[in-house]
């Protein structure tokens, strides 16, 4: 039976079990993460609220999801141990809206931004992504396919 | 009559709030007020109560979980605070149902008008500043206007969406290209209407236009920048999506740069689990 796994901000989720839906709501500047084996079955979807740890240290000791530099790694980490591999995992991702007219904090550029230095940086590739803008975005990782779709305004669409 | 004055016209005809809440707010206005009358009145409402109690008892907003009756409340908390929870407890119901006409489903609209008030207070908690009494209770209630909009003039913010996008506008300018007014003079109007003191009727009002307000407001600044806070978080965020704009002018004022926003947005994430429950329950 299918099974939705909520994703809140700050929060990642890993699942195995077939028909498990792993999605999260309400993406605004945030970056959602969906990774997913197609050998090993597995799959995990995270959604960061920030871009670095530096921001806020004791937070990130806390809960490592809030940040992309912490948060990313350690769902690929829990996937590997898993049975993921680095060769065969696909990673999409969404978010990183932006306020229009925000010349002061593009908090969704650098989450952006980070998350594509990160994975380059560690020999991943993104084989699909949706970002920027000014709307909000919801993401879902069916883990027996891999499907990720997101969706915005009440529509779905593949990613 | 055009499409403003219609709207201002129905404004004027929005049911008015729950009488005990009425009665507190006109006798606040009151300079002679006794507290204690304030009191009386509140607990002729058990509901309210019960809500005002759960409020002024929880770590949030300072209780020691021993305050047991309103008139308790009201001598160690201040009658000014105790109000602005009663306020926030009275307007709260009307705010959990679906807006349709701003893709807002049931919850949403509270949702995310809870992370916005939370925000402000975050705001002048993390830069050093002494938040006014009304700022949490401003900005819960700043999105207000879409609820008359939305619902009661069943309002389709899709095509204003799509005048904003196309035409690079922040969504209230859109929306008073379309309407001839935007949802926060609405929003201010209704308050107004319920007669809500003016502190919280000027910061709704100018929530998103602040370098245009006819006086600098502290409170305004923290419901302002609450505001895009919220809407970055993208909690309980409808088809206007993030289509509004930052004030540099207030952000400068408040001394709010990129690494301090970032900071209290994690505040803000942190602290929501604890206030949801406040208010959802």
């Amino acid at each position: 039976m299918q099974q939705v796994i909520v994703v809140n901000i700050s929060d990642m989720k890993v699942s195995r079990k077939h028909g498990d839906v792993l999605t999260t709501y309400s993406l605004g500047s945030c970056v959602g993460v969906a990774a997913w084996d197609p050998k090993a079955l597995v799959g995990g979807l995270i959604h960061c609220l920030l871009p670095l740890s530096t921001s806020s240290p004791e937070r990130a000791r806390e809960n490592p999801y809030m940040f992309v530099n912490t948060g990313v790694g350690t769902m690929l980490k829990t996937l590997f141990r898993m049975g993921a591999t680095r060769e065969t995992v696909v990673i999409k991702a969404a978010g990183g809206a932006n306020m229009r007219g925000d010349d002061l904090f593009h908090t969704g550029a650098r989450n952006t931004e980070v998350l594509r230095e990160l994975l380059t940086r560690h020999g991943f590739t993104l084989a699909a992504g949706e970002f920027g803008g000014s709307i909000p975005r919801g993401l879902t990782l069916c883990t027996d396919t891999g499907r990720v779709t997101v969706k915005t305004f009440g529509k779905e669409h593949d990613l | 009559m055009s499409r403003r004055e219609e709207i201002l016209a129905r404004v004027k005809t929005v049911e008015a709030l729950p009488s005990a809440i009425q009665q507190a707010i006109d006798l606040l206005g009151d300079a002679d007020a006794d507290m204690g009358e304030l009191a009386r009145i509140i607990e002729f409402d058990p509901g309210l109560t019960s809500n005002v109690l759960r409020l002024v008892n929880s770590p949030y907003f300072g209780g020691l979980r021993t305050i047991t009756s309103l008139r308790e409340a009201v001598v160690r908390l201040g009658a000014g605070q105790v109000f602005q929870l009663l306020i926030a407890c009275g307007v709260i119901p009307c705010m959990r149902a679906e807006i349709k006409g701003y893709g807002l489903s049931p919850g949403m609209l509270l949702e995310h008008s809870v992370v916005a008030a939370v925000a402000a207070r975050t705001v002048a908690r993390e830069l050093g500043l002494t938040a006014p009494d009304h700022t949490f209770t401003a900005a819960l209630l700043s999105n207000i206007g879409k609820i008359v909009l939305g619902t009661f003039l069943e309002v389709d913010a899709g095509p204003i969406l799509e005048i904003a996008t196309r035409h690079g506008l922040t969504f209230e300018a859109a929306e008073e290209a379309v309407l001839g007014i935007s949802h926060d003079e609405v929003g201010a109007a209704l308050l107004e209407h319920w007669h809500l003191p003016e502190p919280i009727v000027f910061a709704v009002r100018w929530r998103l236009k602040p370098e245009q307000a006819p006086r600098r407001d502290l409170a305004l600044d923290l419901v302002h920048m609450g505001s895009a806070l919220a809407l970055m978080t993208g909690l309980g965020v409808g088809v206007d999506g993030l289509n509004y704009r930052p004030s540099p002018v207030v952000a400068e004022r408040l001394g709010l740069d990129a690494a301090a926003l970032e900071r209290i947005l994690a505040s803000v994430v942190t602290a929501l689990d604890e206030v949801r429950a406040l208010f959802t329950a």
